[in-house]
């Protein structure tokens, strides 16, 4: 092998090397009262209108983790995230300076991940609390009633705003029967329709 | 043949010259390089008649490819028009082959979401697990095939 | 983070259909030098006759892998904010087969097959043609592959994850396979010479 190819071959391992060694991480702690007192506090969650802007925004920091089946999340999937089975999540890697948000059909597989990655030394993870059916409601399809209050309105102009830009229909002018008041409350519960939402494709 | 022309650059020196070029695409635009999907958007644009095609990043970028390897052939005396073939297979044969090895490929980029460009080596470089499960399948292929395919090359 | 200049609001929409051309230029330039736009010579690949495709590739994939790591440890590029595909196993599997097939057969791939036309190569226009049509296909039994597309969904997910190592340590195993790639490649063409 000639010279130059010898010192962009040391170049590249060199870099390489390096890399392996500056991801080296070890692991933390972790205070069982001090969870029970996040998990009170509720700085555990993560609102989906919240989730929506700091996706929208582009905010590098966060990681979003789908709790759910494969068919589920074949079917459809808050974009950007990535699935994983809690057996998984118990074992990986995961970057540690950013916040993982997690995600399930209502919550409860979340939150389970949840203090299973704080019990790993996690600190930044967050939970949907009402997963997919949050998502869908909330942000892909708001609704805004009929006879809206100032507040609501305003929370809706948020929404519409990230339901267009992930490419939902919010709606208004509704009744006030057809609001969506929650998983457990819920009537009619939203079934997200098999919409790949593509931003970009190669 | 490639006889004509001035000699062909060094590969690894052309490569990070490519290499250059995608991490400018990263930098730039946060996206790597591609080409499939963009003949992907031309037909769905040419079925449904929606949007027009020029408006895809991909179709564009892909423009630029042609303009770019025009503009490299030209200045190195590469340019003709010319069948490329092996020694062995008759120009009829090539352009047989060269359709189906197309239709080939266009299914997988499909199935794969991407091609050489997109998935090997622009999700490749981003360690995309599915971008490494491509890049095996698709030299494994091409390697185990290659002693059925030696009258087209050799 | 400077960058990606599209998420930090630096380059506009208008600026980002503007740089597609001018990075395919590049790209196209990139390819037709070493030779990329002459199906022989990527096909030779497979016959280790050639080894330019392998070279070029995976030279490539180190600068922009090694690229892309540094700057972002310098803060100078936000990585988690660039797109990266996501992971479908099966479907890319099989997608990977057929496309080798194709590959082997056709001897160029879908942005080489654009060099070898624009350098005026009839086979490179039929290649184009081809993938027209195969992805036109694909659209026609779509209904009937859905299911099997939309199967074994990981998301956008680094091998590195799913062997459970760093990024770091998902950089260094790829550098080291593309190096050893490399050396085994100078030694196949010393022993041909």
């Amino acid at each position: 092998m000639n010279r130059r190819n010898a010192a962009l071959a040391a170049t590249a391992a060199t870099l390489a090397g390096a890399a392996a060694l500056a991801d080296f991480r070890s692991p933390m702690e972790v205070d069982v009262a001090q969870l029970a007192a996040e998990i009170e506090a509720g700085d555990d969650h993560i609102s989906a209108l919240d989730l929506g802007e700091r996706i929208m925004k582009g905010d590098g920091d966060i990681r979003v983790l789908d709790l759910r089946t494969e068919a589920e999340f074949g079917e459809f999937h808050i974009p950007g995230a990535r699935l994983i089975s809690i057996a998984a999540l118990a074992k990986e890697t995961l970057p540690r300076d950013a916040t993982i948000a997690l995600y399930s059909e209502g919550g409860a597989h979340a939150a389970q991940a949840w203090v299973l990655l704080r019990l790993r030394g996690y600190r930044k993870a967050v939970v949907l609390r009402e997963g997919v059916y949050e998502w869908v409601s909330r942000v892909v399809e708001p609704r805004l009633a009929a006879d809206a209050t100032a507040a609501e309105r305003t929370e809706f102009e948020r929404a519409a705003v990230l339901s267009r830009y992930f490419g939902g229909v919010p709606r208004t002018g509704v009744g006030r029967s057809e609001l969506r008041t929650g998983y457990w409350t819920d009537a009619a519960q939203a079934r997200p329709d098999a919409r790949s939402i593509r931003r970009r494709g190669c | 043949m490639a006889g004509a022309g001035k000699p062909y650059s060094d590969p690894y020196l052309a490569g990070i010259g490519l290499g250059l070029v995608l991490l400018s695409a990263y930098v730039w635009v946060g996206r790597g390089l591609g080409a499939s999907g963009a003949f992907s958007s031309v037909v769905v644009a040419a079925s449904t008649g929606s949007a027009s095609p020029l408006g895809d990043w991909l179709v564009l970028e892909l423009v630029g490819v042609a303009a770019g390897g025009y503009l490299s052939a030209r200045l190195a005396g590469r340019t003709r028009a010319a069948i490329e073939r092996g020694p062995r297979v008759s120009r009829r044969g090539r352009i047989m082959a060269a359709a189906c090895g197309g239709v080939l490929m266009g299914l997988g980029a499909k199935f794969a979401r991407g091609c050489t460009s997109g998935q090997a080596l622009s999700g490749g470089a981003l360690l995309s697990a599915g971008s490494w499960i491509f890049i095996a399948a698709c030299f494994a292929t091409g390697y185990a095939f290659a002693p059925l395919a030696r009258r087209l090359w050799r | 983070m400077t960058a990606p200049l599209t998420e930090t609001g630096a380059l506009g929409s208008t600026g980002e259909l503007v740089a597609a051309p001018l990075i395919g230029m590049a790209f196209g330039w990139c390819l037709e030098r070493p030779g990329l736009g002459y199906a022989p010579k990527l096909a030779g690949q497979f016959y280790l006759s050639d080894l330019t495709v392998y070279k070029v590739m995976f030279s490539a994939l180190l600068t922009a892998m090694l690229g892309a790591f540094w700057l972002d440890r310098m803060g100078l590029l936000n990585l988690s904010l660039v797109s990266m595909p996501e992971t479908y196993v099966l479907p890319q599997a099989l997608g990977g087969v057929l496309f080798g097939a194709g590959f082997l057969v056709a001897g160029l791939c879908p942005g080489t097959s654009c060099v070898a036309a624009a350098s005026g190569r009839l086979d490179g226009f039929c290649v184009i043609g081809g993938m027209l049509g195969g992805v036109a296909l694909f659209h026609a039994v779509f209904p009937w592959v859905q299911r099997f597309y939309e199967s074994t969904a990981l998301g956008s997910v680094t091998f590195a994850e799913m062997l459970n190592v760093s990024r770091g340590m998902g950089i260094a195993l790829v550098t080291l396979v593309a190096l050893g790639g490399f050396a085994i490649a100078g030694r196949i063409e010393k022993a041909r010479s």
